[in-house]
């Protein structure tokens, strides 16, 4: 029997590779087991072709609406066939790039295609195989909840996974119209996404847009939405669904009134949940929690000791967020803690995000109701957007930046922001919250003008003075 | 004197020449109660012999002391197994 390995990793996304390549500097023999594709969700099915096709919408958008007297609106023609193909391309090199050509130049990594599952507490059995190790990580993220809808197990519908490039679920043809089942940050992306490529959308959401964020972000988005003809059903309940490959009739209730809505293709984007339901997990002692995330304490151990788990499958705990990034910090944590006995503890108190929406949205830290659930003594700014030179320069005044400050030290707890380049902005605010900074610290650094993380600056100002009535530069 | 010897199977990172083979065993040389240890470069291990009492954390400490390079324990073999 050869040797077993000193880490067997479960999964093959971005927490997986950052485990096996910390590992591997190590010194360790590493394993990677893999049953879709290799990279996960980010690079083949998420945030990657999200936002290839999103920035070719804006694209699409913008020609037909410029913005500028002067500037005649054009119609650029979409090729959807073409557009995915192209997007195909894009992940198909960045996956051998970043994760192919990695693996690749790893002596020490094996990577394994199959479904495994554990056998025994020191090894897993891969289709019909038994591979040993002697420690293991649980990395095996995430996938769409299939919403419980009567109907809708004979109904074909799409899911996030339509951004693939190489399975089934992959999309190639634009749906004349579509329904979009949820109201979360993956359905207000894809939402606008398809609407600005040509299909007539419809969000069905049970509360409102970006429920759990900072609801004026929600709102605001909610009237971008309504101006670019997206219909947002708000607080509505999906009853049913009917139909076929021709199309879906969906049944719901409005705060209103009763509708049946009509489209060529269904999108169900209502969350996601770990893939931990098949693995033996519970068999060899490691606990999961109700939804099926795996229970770890703050160093990413499970209950089993020589068992970790990071990324998706750990959804919130610690202060945790499903989000490449987090994941691949996770993984060189655990790489350092199982093979070098650092006792790292995850730190999860700044972690910025954004969602790729048109405007952007990017936020970092607590929201105004995170702060009060605390009885943190904090107070709010809210300052729009309109009041950042750049944004009026360039006709892009919509959306505002909110700031909570603890009342105690004026250090900010949280940002968060709507608006041109907001994706970009939010990091200027994670870095000085990772530093611990003040609102005076905001107000105190030069900031290049005009810039839009100048909205960073004028919303600290904003606790102090009228910033309506800033002068040049804003000071 | 005492006959209990065991061989301890380490993984070593970080290691890129010759000369990191000679640091890292000259670090698991100076740890009390390590007899000798044979630190090879290709596969990125060491066998480490020494008396049983040796601990993982003797061993990973004056690895990591180094400043460069990694260790850690796979399995402690007795040696009249060897």
């Amino acid at each position: 029997m050869p040797d077993a390995f000193d880490l067997l990793i479960l999964g093959s996304g971005s927490t997986a590779f950052a485990a096996a390549i910390g590992a591997s500097e190590l010194g360790a023999r590493v394993a990677m087991v893999e049953r879709r594709t290799l990279g996960g969700t980010c690079v083949n099915r998420g945030c990657l072709p999200s936002k290839n096709l999103i920035e070719a919408a804006r694209l699409v958008r913008d020609a037909a609406h410029p913005r500028y007297d002067g500037l005649v609106p054009a119609q650029l023609v979409v090729d959807f066939p073409a557009l995915i193909g192209q997007k195909d391309q894009v992940v198909r090199d960045y996956r051998a790039k970043k994760y192919n050509a990695v693996a690749d130049g790893m002596s020490d990594l094996q990577i394994l295609d199959g479904s495994a599952a554990f056998d025994s507490p020191t090894s897993v059995s891969l289709d019909g195989r038994t591979i040993a190790a002697d420690r293991f990580l649980v990395a095996t993220g995430s996938r769409p909840i299939v919403p419980k809808i009567p109907g809708l197990d004979s109904v074909p519908y799409l899911t996030s996974d339509l951004l693939d490039a190489d399975e089934a679920g992959r999309l190639t043809d634009l749906p004349e119209s579509l329904i979009v089942l949820g109201g979360g940050y993956i359905a207000v992306e894809l939402a606008q996404m398809f609407s600005r490529l040509g299909s007539r959308v419809t969000i069905v959401a049970r509360s409102g847009l970006l429920r759990g964020y900072e609801p004026e972000l929600g709102a605001t988005l909610s009237e971008v939405f309504a101006a670019e003809g997206i219909e947002v059903l708000a607080n509505t309940r999906t009853d049913g669904v009917s139909g076929n490959s021709q199309g879906v009739a969906v049944t719901v209730e409005t705060p209103t009134a009763g509708r049946i809505l009509r489209a060529q293709r269904l999108l169900a984007a209502t969350g996601r949940r770990p893939n931990t339901d098949d693995l033996g997990l519970d068999q060899i002692g490691v606990e999961l929690d109700a939804d099926g995330y795996v229970v770890v304490d703050a160093e990413l151990r499970t209950k089993v000791a020589h068992v970790w788990a990071a990324g998706d499958v750990i959804g919130g705990q610690h202060g945790s967020q499903m989000a490449t990034p987090v994941g691949a910090r996770q993984g060189r944590i655990v790489a350092e803690n199982a093979f070098k006995g650092a006792r790292r503890r995850v730190d999860h108190e700044v972690i910025p995000r954004a969602i790729f929406t048109d405007p952007p949205i990017g936020v970092v830290g607590l929201t105004e109701a995170e702060v009060k659930a605390k009885h943190f003594p904090a107070v709010s700014a809210t300052t729009p957007l309109k009041y950042v030179p750049r944004a009026g320069a360039i006709h892009r005044p919509e959306g505002f930046v909110k700031m909570i400050a603890s009342t105690i030290d004026e250090r900010i707890l949280g940002v968060h922001m709507i608006g041109e380049s907001a994706a970009e902005v939010i990091h200027e605010a994670a870095m000085a919250m990772h530093f611990k900074a003040t609102i005076d610290d905001f107000i105190d650094l030069i900031h290049v003008y005009p810039t839009m993380s100048e909205a960073l600056k004028i919303g600290a100002q904003a606790f102090r003075k009228d910033v309506t009535k800033l002068s040049c530069c804003a000071e | 004197m005492d006959q209990s010897i065991v061989f301890i199977d380490l993984g070593v990172g970080g290691m890129t020449c010759d000369g990191c083979v000679v640091h890292v065993t000259k670090a698991l040389e100076a740890v009390p109660g390590v007899a000798n240890a044979t630190v090879d470069l290709a596969s990125r291990s060491a066998v480490v012999t020494a008396n049983p009492g040796v601990a993982t954390e003797a061993l990973a400490a004056a690895v990591h002391a180094t400043g460069q390079y990694n260790a850690f324990e796979r399995r402690r073999r007795p040696a009249s197994n060897a």
